[in-house]
């Protein structure tokens, strides 16, 4: 029988999706969010996640960036 | 053009205040007094500030530059008056930021000090400034110089015979300082004084010669006069500290410290002249007048970059003092690098010139000459050899004329305070390229050595043909997925940045790089990396020659000259011993493939390396055949931490106003084939090697005398240990191919012996 999953579809670059594969396998089971991951550079994630990826990667992007302290 | 005649006219103000308001819409103008009761100028940063309540003079477009009630200066570099504008401003200001065609300079204490020390008067630089600025200036900022100034240059240092004399015109001002603690500690008391206790002398009033280039009046000269000078004699040994407790932030009394030397018949004089053949450039010329501006010797710091001849300042200086002269630098290559600079500037006879190294121990003759030697030998603290420690008291004995000092920003501070307790110097030159450290002990300096007296602007420099013009270029290397995912491991979270480095895409960008400038251009390569690990990975897999902390001399100097001269080495990696130390005038590219995380100087250093001017003049002016003659790369891997590290380390140059290009699609993608990792499994393979090799291989290379700001604990060195202290655990690994391969020119991983012998056949079996 055909089961129907809600979900979100992610499309990113290849590092961002090995970083929330990642962040995936740090979760503990019952909290694993991915449903179904499609290639190298999209994914089918569960639909109550979105807003934890983005800010996750902006946190980590942040991290990343110099500003310059004036 | 006072700006007294300008309140009288009520209408200007209207006017000037109707133009602000129509550019700069937008801007919250509720607060109006925020600004109005600061002191200090570095309280508000970071904030918006709204200027429009500045006055414009009506004809402020013939004027060059803003001043604003912050102590911020902006000079429009477009402007006919420039030059002079950029000469002046330099003088009373720091430089904070010099783009191609708007400077931010900044008024501070120390830099008010400066300028007063070179023998600009409060009122000439409130004078000049106004007639400069586009708007009245504020009061603030006249208030701010007047406070700053209003004690400076009235109180000298003085070395007589070997004493030092806390010297000043005003007996008051004496006494107020002898109220500090630490000052009267340092107070020697001898017989003979005077009532109070000062010893007075009858001093000759100095020709003081004005800074007024810029107002076009005619050289003012002051009657001389006679004088009383008080003095009174401090414990040599306490100097730095009355020096310190006399700066802008404690006493406000900062001390001149000026040397007379044409009147100095104690210390026998060095014959020694500037080569007709040396030819100052015009703004070396300019900043050996900031140091000898009134005829006397200034100590300072002047400030120039990388490959724009800062050897023939110190060698003019010298001549010009023509007194015994000590000459500091950082190690025994360019202990010998200045030997010769002094033998090619100046008519210095070899036996004048003596160097003092742990090698080459040359006795000094005669009563004057020139000792060149480097940090680490004036203040170890160690035992030393007889031979040496005959020498060193013989330099702690003498009174030196000059003390030259090179590379600056390098040394500790308590590594020069010792080397300035041991020696006496008249008058200290302090010479570098890039006045910033990541701990921020440049101010150190101000007191150590003196102001800074001058500081070229890198893009005029380009613009004039002395330096190469650089386009510097940031490589976006993104990660391969099984790098990243290693790479986001917490049980890798030590071996990051060997990832981060050895990406396959990064090797590929790397290695197209080098074959488009070898085989297209015909360029010299020089690739850094500061990853031993990544070092040696790259220049095996590529089959490229690479220098390193454990490299011996003999074979750094086989594989420079073969740079230098073979046709078919043109390409060298080095690690960071490359980053000073090594003089590599063919160069002009430069790749960088790992360096010291947020390092702004070792970036500034690195780019020195190819910033001596190549090829035509009128090739290189603006308009020439070529517009960039040397590159730089910097190849970073996007999504990590390098990314941060790279654009901090950017920010000096950017503030001289280089700007760094971003490339994102290299290696292009036909040429994907003909290069290393191409497929899957040899990328695989890779990781795996990373992975596997221990931490520690992985790890920064530890040189024990790079003395840089990681590393300051490691900065004094015994002798002779050197070669073998340095390359630290990394190098352990290294040691076991050295004793197998003696002879063999490059010291890799023993990794597969096959492979190392067809690299030597097919490398060096040819010359």
């Amino acid at each position: 029988m055909v089961n129907a999953t809600k979900g979100v579809f992610i499309s990113c670059d290849i590092p961002m999706a090995q970083y929330i594969v990642n962040m995936n396998a740090s979760l503990p089971a019952s909290d694993k969010f991915i449903i179904h991951i499609l290639d190298s550079t999209h994914m089918f994630v569960q639909p109550h996640v979105e807003q934890m990826i983005r800010s996750q990667i902006a946190k980590f992007r942040e991290d990343n960036t110099y500003v310059k302290p004036s | 053009m006072g700006h007294g005649a300008e309140k009288g006219r009520p209408f200007k103000k209207f006017k000037a205040a109707a133009k602000f308001e129509d550019s700069k819409k937008g801007f919250a103008d509720d607060d109006d007094d925020a600004y109005g009761g600061d002191d200090a100028y570095d309280d508000d940063e970071g904030k918006t500030k709204d200027f429009s309540k500045l006055e414009l003079k009506p004809d402020h477009t013939n004027r060059p530059l803003w001043a604003c009630d912050n102590g911020r200066i902006f000079l429009e570099t477009f402007s006919p008056l420039y030059k002079q504008a950029y000469d002046f401003l330099i003088a009373i200001a720091e430089p904070v930021c010099r783009p191609e065609s708007m400077h931010e300079y900044n008024l501070t204490p120390h830099s008010l000090y400066a300028a007063v020390s070179v023998g600009l008067e409060t009122e000439t630089i409130i004078a000049v400034l106004n007639k400069l600025s586009k708007t009245k200036l504020p009061k603030e900022m006249i208030r701010f110089i007047h406070d700053s100034t209003a004690n400076y240059g009235k109180v000298k240092l003085v070395l007589k015979k070997n004493r030092y004399y806390v010297e000043s015109p005003f007996p008051e001002v004496l006494k107020t300082l002898l109220r500090d603690d630490a000052i009267s500690r340092a107070r020697i008391t001898s017989e003979g004084t005077h009532g109070d206790g000062f010893t007075i002398s009858k001093a000759l009033g100095e020709i003081e010669g004005t800074h007024d280039e810029l107002l076009n009046q005619a050289e003012v000269a002051a009657v001389a006069e006679e004088k009383e000078a008080h003095a009174f004699e401090i414990d040599p040994s306490q100097v730095e500290n009355v020096k310190q407790r006399c700066l802008p932030n404690a006493l406000n009394y900062p001390m001149l410290e000026e040397y007379d030397f044409r009147n100095d018949t104690v210390n026998p004089d060095l014959e020694m002249e500037l080569k007709p053949q040396a030819q100052p450039r015009p703004y070396q010329e300019k900043s050996l007048s900031k140091m000898f501006g009134n005829g006397r010797a200034r100590s300072g710091i002047i400030v120039l970059p990388c490959g724009a001849g800062k050897s023939l300042v110190g060698v003019s200086a010298a001549s010009r003092i023509k007194k015994s002269c000590l000459c500091l630098a950082t190690n025994a290559v360019s202990v010998d690098q200045w030997a010769f600079q002094f033998k090619l500037w100046s008519t210095i006879r070899d036996e004048q010139i003596c160097r003092f190294t742990s090698d080459s121990k040359e006795r000094f003759r005669g009563n004057a000459g020139v000792v060149v030697t480097t940090y680490n030998m004036v203040a170890f603290g160690g035992k030393r050899s007889e031979e040496s420690e005959k020498i060193i008291e013989e330099i702690r004995n003498r009174e030196w004329g000059l003390l030259l000092m090179d590379e600056v920003h390098v040394v500790p501070a308590h590594m020069f305070r010792k080397v300035i307790s041991i020696t006496k110097s008249h008058c200290k030159l302090g010479l570098t390229a890039t006045l910033v450290r990541e701990d921020e002990r440049i101010t150190d300096l101000n007191f150590l050595i003196g102001p800074k007296l001058y500081e070229a602007n890198w893009l005029d420099l380009v613009k004039g043909g002395f330096i190469a013009n650089v386009q510097c270029a940031e490589v976006w290397c993104p990660m391969t997925k099984e790098f990243f995912a290693e790479y986001l491991k917490k049980e890798n979270s030590k071996k990051r940045q060997a990832l981060y480095v050895m990406n396959p895409n990064k090797f590929r960008a790397c290695e197209f790089l080098i074959n488009y400038h070898e085989r297209a251009r015909g360029d010299k390569i020089i690739v850094f990396a500061d990853n031993l690990f990544a070092l040696t990975e790259y220049a095996m897999k590529l089959r490229k020659p690479m220098i390193y902390g454990a490299t011996s001399h003999v074979e750094r100097t086989k594989i420079l000259q073969a740079f230098k001269t073979s046709k078919d080495v043109n390409t060298v990696f080095l690690s960071k011993v490359g980053d000073n130390s090594i003089d590599i005038p063919e160069a002009n590219v430069i790749i960088q493939i790992s360096s010291h995380a947020g390092s702004r100087r070792q970036e500034a250093q690195r780019l020195g390396r190819i910033l001596r001017a190549k090829g035509k003049l009128q090739d290189r002016m603006a308009g020439g055949k070529e517009e960039y003659n040397a590159f730089f790369y910097s190849l970073v891997s996007t999504d990590t931490q390098e990314m941060y590290y790279s654009t901090k380390r950017q920010q000096f140059l950017i503030d001289q106003g280089y700007s760094f290009k971003v490339i994102t699609s290299l290696p292009p993608s036909d040429e994907g084939s003909r290069l290393h990792y191409h497929h899957l499994d040899d990328q695989l393979a890779l990781l795996g090697k990373v992975l596997n090799a221990g931490d520690d291989a992985v790890g920064l290379e530890q040189l024990e005398d790079d003395a840089d700001e990681l590393a300051l604990k490691s900065a004094r060195r015994s002798q002779g240990s050197m070669s073998a202290m340095s390359g630290a655990k990394g190098m352990v690994y290294m040691e076991y191919s050295t004793g197998r391969n003696k002879g063999q020119q490059i010291k890799s991983k023993p990794k597969d012996p096959a492979k190392r012998h067809h690299l030597f056949r097919k490398r060096f079996g040819s010359t």
